[in-house]
């Protein structure tokens, strides 16, 4: 059923969110989920109905999902449970506990730097720090195979998914204009001012004859429940000290508290036990340096694109000897970051980027593949605004180091960035796999290697050029350019088969009835969307597959 | 003559040559502190806002006035790498940021990045193999170390190793360009992280609980600087000689 455009633009203002009273769980004067004193215990020896790994995007969500069905669920969560009056502060180096450190080896062609640009840790995951866009995939995303001839089909199509996008849409909530793109949509709250960044960057782009739209992100722009309205301060990728930013934090944890989930957190997985038929039975994990077996009726991995193959690969058994789902050398396979470059521009008028949430304006005019372009598939373009640590990492990648690289900073009020997300085709060989160097808690070390293909970078050379003429649209003064990646999807990807995936529609894994996937892990093929809201979807889906 | 900078011609990209402007043309701050004592905003101090700022943040910027004494790096190592970090920030007077002990403080409280390439050693052993390349590169030029060499040898040096252009000894240990990105990413967080470089560039710092509502091209807060300019950075550094 397709849903009549007017609905979307109708329903402004504070609709209550569907079965998630997490946003009127919340203390309007601090920002400490509460309950956690009264949060549900379950003892190890004591089997729950599902044990979770991760409590980020995928894990909170089927965590808030099911205990609303009354399932005892446990989330064994490796980084903190955050108090974000205490533990986040409004500062880019001081925010480096939000993300996951631990070492990874890194090759390839094109190797992918890990950590802060793409790895969470900690209850909420990387939605603490991503940026907040929260685009659906175009229905085209889940047919690339049979689209373009490349990539991979989903077993499932967006039209499975769209009801948990509009649910989702509703529980962060969304806040953006009327989305032309893709599957057509408006979103629950109106959207947010634009600051000058956005502003310099939004002419350019009109001369050019691109279409962008405000939004969306999952930044609240009105009342929701106890949740603040944004306040503008420019300091989303370094957690949202506000609340206004949806992370599972405050969207999902809350309601899976209040119906007995218990969050463990500071606590990591190390390895799923089975039993004698081969079924799951729990998880082990260490916390305070103690290891502990939670057991388990199912278990669901939602550790994201590299701790989730590596746990799978690193859990052994006789009849398992190359991990978990990995009997056709599935796992690890396909993961993919998208094409990320950012191209700066420079104005005479103070534009002050660090005001106003760095995700603001987007277009998806290039998402489509379009034949004259002499590549597959294609890219969005959005702003972003670096605060000065991310600035100065801009300016030296374009070659300025020293009084060069002293004047550029100087310069940084005069500037506005845009970025594109670039969709890069899933290869087998862009993998995560185990070293043989072990860990503190005596896992092996991950490696992940990437390369491009001829069509990734025909994708990021033209989207880079696209940048450009968009600046000199504008009348730019002068352009900055940076080379990077950004997000992580795939590695326990879904699909028909288990000699092309790692799990099926249900995200169960070939061959292990109770082992599910519940992270962007298991997508096929990524578009030009940012990840979050898709996962969030997945899990939403997972939930009533399973209930 | 530009009467502000509103035009762009001060910037490297935009001279002939691609150098920049010699940094006299930047006006003297007059309040509150920046590396140098020079910045576009020379009445703004962020420092005096901090009385806004919520607690765990203030109390992890403030830190940074005073950071602890050198744990990581050892007596041989310190005078090398402070010479490097100044050079490639251009910190040639003071007050300078003291850009090394923060890097220092990252590296021994083990706060490293999350990966390391195939072909490199953990960054801190990166950090420590091209403090005896600086070494063995200045002593190629005749001096006895980095750290004791002539500014123009140092930027050489750096220049060199920008490019990837260094080689022999400790040089052949590493990825030479995956080498400079490790210690300028360390260089450049350290730097940017003090409140002293937020004066210079006119970072409004951080904005909780009070946030921003002046949001648009050439609107402030009225808290926030105004940019000067007194000195035209282009024309006026050739009318003084100093090009």
């Amino acid at each position: 059923m397709r849903v009549s455009p007017r609905i979307g633009t109708a329903l402004k203002g504070a609709i209550r969110p569907h079965e998630n009273d997490s946003a009127f769980l919340l203390d309007p004067h601090r920002r400490d989920v509460p309950g956690r004193d009264r949060m549900r215990r379950y003892d190890d020896w004591d089997e729950v109905d599902l044990v979770i790994v991760g409590c980020g995007a995928g894990g909170g969500t089927l965590a808030q999902r099911l205990a609303r069905r009354g399932w005892r669920i446990v989330v064994l969560e490796r980084g903190p449970f955050w108090d974000p009056d205490e533990d986040w502060v409004s500062d880019e180096a001081g925010s480096h506990e939000l993300y996951w450190t631990d070492k990874r080896i890194i090759g390839g062609e094109d190797p992918v730097e890990m950590g802060k640009n793409n790895s969470g840790h900690g209850v909420g995951g990387s939605m603490v720090h991503y940026a907040g866009y929260v685009p659906r995939f175009h229905p085209s995303d889940f047919e690339v195979f049979t689209r373009d001839g490349v990539g991979a089909d989903w077993p499932i199509s967006y039209w499975d998914l769209k009801p948990h996008y509009e649910r989702v849409e509703r529980e962060l909530p969304a806040a953006g204009e009327w989305w032309p793109w893709g599957d057509p949509h408006g979103y629950p709250h109106g959207a947010h001012p634009v600051g000058g960044g956005a502003d310099v960057a939004m002419e350019g782009a009109m001369n050019c004859g691109i279409t962008m739209k405000v939004g969306p992100v999952g930044i609240v722009n009105g009342v929701f429940g106890n949740r603040p309205h944004c306040i503008y301060r420019g300091f989303c990728l370094e957690a949202c000290k506000v609340g206004a930013k949806a992370s599972p934090l405050v969207t999902h944890v809350p309601d899976a508290i209040e119906h007995g989930a218990e969050i463990r957190a500071d606590s990591m997985a190390t390895r799923i036990e089975l039993d004698e038929s081969g079924r799951c039975r729990g998880v082990v994990y260490q916390r305070d340096g103690r290891e502990g077996f939670q057991r388990a009726a199912a278990v669901a991995v939602a550790g994201y694109s590299i701790e989730t193959p590596r746990l799978l690969l690193a859990s052994t058994s006789k009849r398992f000897p190359n991990g978990l789902a990995n009997d056709e050398d599935q796992v690890g396979r396909y993961v993919m970051v998208q094409g990320a470059p950012q191209v700066a521009g420079r104005y005479p008028g103070l534009a002050r980027m660090y005001k106003a949430p760095p995700p603001e304006i987007c277009s998806e005019d290039f998402y489509e593949t379009d034949p004259e372009r002499g590549f597959a598939r294609g890219f969005s373009i959005q702003t972003v605004a670096p605060l000065p640590i991310e600035w100065a990492q801009h300016v030296l990648a374009d070659g300025h180091w020293g009084r060069a690289m002293r004047e550029y900073m100087r310069d940084y009020n005069h500037w506005s960035v845009l970025g594109v997300l670039c969709e890069l085709l899933p290869h087998s060989n862009n993998r995560v796999a185990l070293t043989g160097e072990e860990d503190e808690y005596g896992l092996p070390i991950p490696r992940f290697d990437y390369t491009q293909s001829p069509n990734d970078r025909a994708n990021i050379a033209f989207a880079k050029d696209k940048l450009h003429e968009i600046w000199e649209a504008a009348d730019a003064q002068d352009v900055l350019t940076i080379d990077r990646y950004a997000h992580l999807v795939g590695g326990c990807r879904m699909g028909a088969s288990p000699q092309e995936s790692a799990v099926d529609s249900d995200h169960r894994a070939w061959g292990i009835p109770n082992l599910f996937v519940a992270d962007g892990s298991v997508m096929p093929t990524q578009g030009s969307a940012n990840p979050a809201l898709t996962i969030m979807a997945l899990a939403s889906r997972l939930a009533e597959r399973l209930a | 003559m530009a009467e502000s900078y509103r035009g762009a011609g001060h910037l490297p990209k935009q001279r002939e040559g691609g150098m920049p402007a010699e940094p006299e043309g930047v006006p003297r701050q007059r309040r509150g502190t920046t590396p140098q004592m020079r910045g576009r905003y020379p009445d703004y101090d962020v420092l005096e806002q901090s009385s806004h700022w919520d607690d765990a943040t203030r109390e992890v910027v403030l830190a940074r006035l005073d950071p602890p004494p050198i744990r990581f790096f050892d007596d041989g190592e310190v005078p090398t790498l402070t010479a490097f970090c100044d050079t490639v920030t251009a910190q040639d007077s003071d007050p300078k940021i003291p850009v090394l002990s923060l890097v220092d403080k990252k590296l021994h409280e083990g706060k490293l990045d999350g990966f390391q390439y195939e072909d490199m050693p953990d960054d801190r052993d990166v950090w420590r193999i091209v403090a005896r390349g600086l070494d063995e590169a200045a002593m190629e030029l005749g001096h006895p170390s980095f750290g004791e060499a002539p500014l123009d040898d140092r930027h050489s040096i750096c220049e060199r190793f920008a490019a990837g252009e260094l080689d022999g000894g400790a040089w052949n240990e590493l990825n030479l360009t995956r080498a400079w990105s490790v210690v300028m990413r360390g260089v450049l967080q350290s730097f940017y992280q003090h409140p002293w470089a937020w004066n210079e560039i006119g970072f409004g710092g951080p904005a909780y609980p009070r946030g921003y509502a002046a949001l648009g091209v050439d609107r402030a807060e009225h808290w926030e600087p105004g940019e000067e300019f007194d000195i035209d950075p282009v024309e006026d550094a050739s009318a003084r000689g100093l090009e």
